[in-house]
């Protein structure tokens, strides 16, 4: 600000001689001097120019110095302009007030005093400069402050599409933790307006038995200013709960202090499932070697108590009470046989997948089971609409089938219908080929709360009966031809329909023939 | 009906192997022991033997080992394998039979009866 620019200094005087020693005594401060003989040259001189300070003779033939300052006054641009006047005669205190009630700001007297008047300009003249400065920089100060704010406007308006693009939930908390914007997936999952969950109320969206916890960690991560993580179930509008992995970060300012919260939620239920259900998996793989293991060390004894028994139950030696008692020591250790047989299916088969017709497969087990559906007064429907070949091993797919329809006859111990179908089919949720078998019974229905366990292992609805394996086992197989197997049970009039429907990809056929519960070392 | 069929049981564990001799000693056969392939192979070498009984899991030489060995020297001699494992282990084909422990006694006896008839029919 140290330079220098002239302004316009307007002296009016009807007598040239005074506006030339005006000049002489105000050349020194290096302004523009403009002259005005003149009330009127004075106002021509003021529309075209910018002035500084008027200095102005007080009488004047045409129009006095005061009439002049009016004039000057009246116009809002001029309104604040210095104005000195020179007055040869002496002003009296009333002069003075005139002068001031219009606004002028100084007097000088006659005779002027150079230095006086060359001081009293010079003032004016520089707070002229100043307050053109400071204006100037006002001005630019509000240009700049709307430049920013359009800039971000257009940030803000850029971080929002953003915002409402990633497929997360994404809001934004004051460093209290209060909430205070959401995107527009927060509000389409959760249903909720901002009135809800403003603040504090996003808190009702997570499930109860979170909430205290979610709420108690937040605010630790508030307090102490660092990234906060959490995983928990959101509720959605229509009452459902999914599980997100929720951040949040801080967004400091220069100094450091925490502005705000940046915050995101992750839909991980997906994943989460994915990776229970490897847990669960690598279990049933884990309980599976588990079983295979005890199973053998079991075997090896089993046969020699089996044979010991054996021989024993019909000895010579032995009389009728003895014998008896091996006989029933016989028949337990043949149960505990059959246990381990079942944890361990022992296939004799190729080591290779050979053309395996279903039809043929599901003939042979109604074969093997024509015994108990005579004798529970089944009838028995069939309608094949393929051969139905896969490439597979033949013994463990006929245990699937005899599985799920001793299963189905065992439900109908006071009769029924059981229904088979076959067909070529394809899986709507892969679009893959393949062949699908669906079995129907009417019998006593599987329970809402065993549905879920029921291709659990030693999970078993007839009690003493079975060893709770069978449809883990078959699920296994399965799962080894990468096909599929599901149920559904309902109820109808009096009774149920429960449907057992397997599908077995065309293209797939399971590698090696080996058991369910895996290789032992 | 001329000379009784010799089996030669091959067992690592001693009550299962003294059982299943008894047992077959019941069911009619002359019965010897081994209690290592090693065993069982020198015994082979030295005496006619019209079948072997051989558990699978041995330390040494295993059952299916010592069935394949057998197979390649004496072409004719019938092996049966027998295993308390749930699967079945490589190269286990070249047995004639390869049964599960707890299939039971009887069965046992059937399945040899069953391999000893099949190869006299041959």
């Amino acid at each position: 600000m140290s330079v220098h620019e002239p302004v316009n200094i307007l002296m009016v005087d009807d007598q040239p001689g005074k506006l030339l020693s005006y000049e002489a005594i105000l050349n020194p401060l290096r302004e523009n001097l403009l002259k005005a003989n003149s009330g009127r040259e004075a106002l021509e001189h003021l529309l075209k120019s910018e002035i500084a300070v008027v200095l102005m003779d007080v009488s004047m033939p045409d129009m006095d110095g005061f009439q002049l300052a009016d004039m000057i006054r009246e116009h809002p641009r001029f309104q604040k302009t210095a104005i000195i006047f020179i007055s040869a005669v002496h002003l009296t205190d009333v002069d003075r007030l005139k002068g001031y009630e219009r606004g002028a700001v100084d007097y000088i007297s006659v005779p002027v005093v150079p230095e006086l008047l060359r001081a009293k300009v010079s003032v004016f003249a520089e707070l002229y400069r100043k307050n053109q400065q400071l204006e100037k920089l006002n001005r630019e100060l509000e240009q700049r402050v709307t430049e920013r704010t359009e800039e971000l406007r257009e940030s803000e308006s850029q971080f929002r599409s953003l915002a409402n693009s990633i497929p997360q939930l994404a809001w934004m908390a004051n460093p209290d933790g209060s909430v205070f914007w959401y995107n527009q997936r927060w509000y389409d999952y959760t249903g909720t307006t901002i009135d809800q969950v403003q603040g504090k109320g996003w808190t009702r969206t997570v499930h109860p038995e979170h909430s205290g916890r979610v709420v108690a960690g937040m605010q630790r991560c508030w307090e102490l200013g660092v990234p906060w993580e959490d995983t928990f179930p959101l509720r959605d509008q229509q009452g459902n709960y999914r599980w997100f992995l929720s951040r949040a970060l801080p967004i400091r300012d220069a100094a450091g202090n925490v502005v705000r919260w940046f915050g995101t939620n992750t839909d991980i239920t997906e994943r989460k499932q994915a990776e229970e259900a490897l847990v669960k998996s690598e279990r049933l793989a884990a309980m599976g070697r588990l079983a295979g293991i005890i199973a053998h060390e079991i075997n090896n004894p089993l046969e020699a108590i089996s044979n010991a028994f054996y021989l024993l139950r019909d000895h010579p030696s032995l009389d009728e009470e003895a014998r008896y008692y091996a006989r029933l020591a016989s028949e337990e250790v043949a149960r505990i046989s059959h246990i381990t047989k079942q944890t361990l299916s022992f296939y004799r088969e190729s080591r290779q997948p050979i053309a395996v017709s279903l039809s043929e497969i599901l003939d042979n087990v109604i074969e093997l089971q024509s015994r108990a559906l005579k004798l529970n007064a089944i009838s028995v429907t069939k309608k094949y609409t393929t051969v139905g070949i896969i490439q597979g091993f033949p013994v463990e797919l006929k245990q699937v089938f005899l599985n799920i329809i001793g299963n189905a006859v065992q439900a109908m111990g006071t009769g029924g219908r059981l229904r088979i179908r076959l067909f070529q089919s394809t899986e709507r949720r892969s679009g893959r080929e393949g062949i699908r078998v669906l079995i129907d019974d009417t019998g006593s229905g599987i329970r809402r709360e065993d549905a879920r366990r029921i291709f659990e292992p030693f999970f078993s609805t007839k009690e003493a009966k079975g060893t709770g394996l069978g449809l883990w086992i078959s699920k296994g197989i399965i799962q080894k031809y990468e096909g599929s197997i599901r149920f559904r049970s309902m109820r109808l009039g009096q009774g149920h329909i429960t449907c057992f429907s397997v599908f077995l990809p065309a293209a797939a056929a399971a590698q090696v023939p080996v058991a369910v519960a895996s290789s032992v070392a | 009906m001329g000379t009784r069929f010799v089996i030669l049981c091959v067992d690592d564990e001693e009550n299962p192997l003294v059982l299943r001799k008894f047992l077959l000693q019941r069911a009619g056969y002359d019965v010897i022991t081994a209690r290592s392939a090693q065993e069982a192979l020198e015994i082979a070498s030295k005496q006619d033997v019209d079948l072997v009984l051989s558990d699978h899991l041995m330390p040494g030489i295993t059952g299916t080992e010592l069935a394949r060995l057998l197979k390649s020297q004496y072409p004719k001699m019938l092996v049966v394998l027998l295993s308390g494992v749930n699967e079945i282990p490589v190269g286990a084909e070249v047995a004639d039979v390869f049964l599960s422990k707890v299939e039971g006694p009887e069965s046992l006896c059937q399945q040899i009866a069953a391999v000893l008839a099949g190869s006299a029919r041959a």
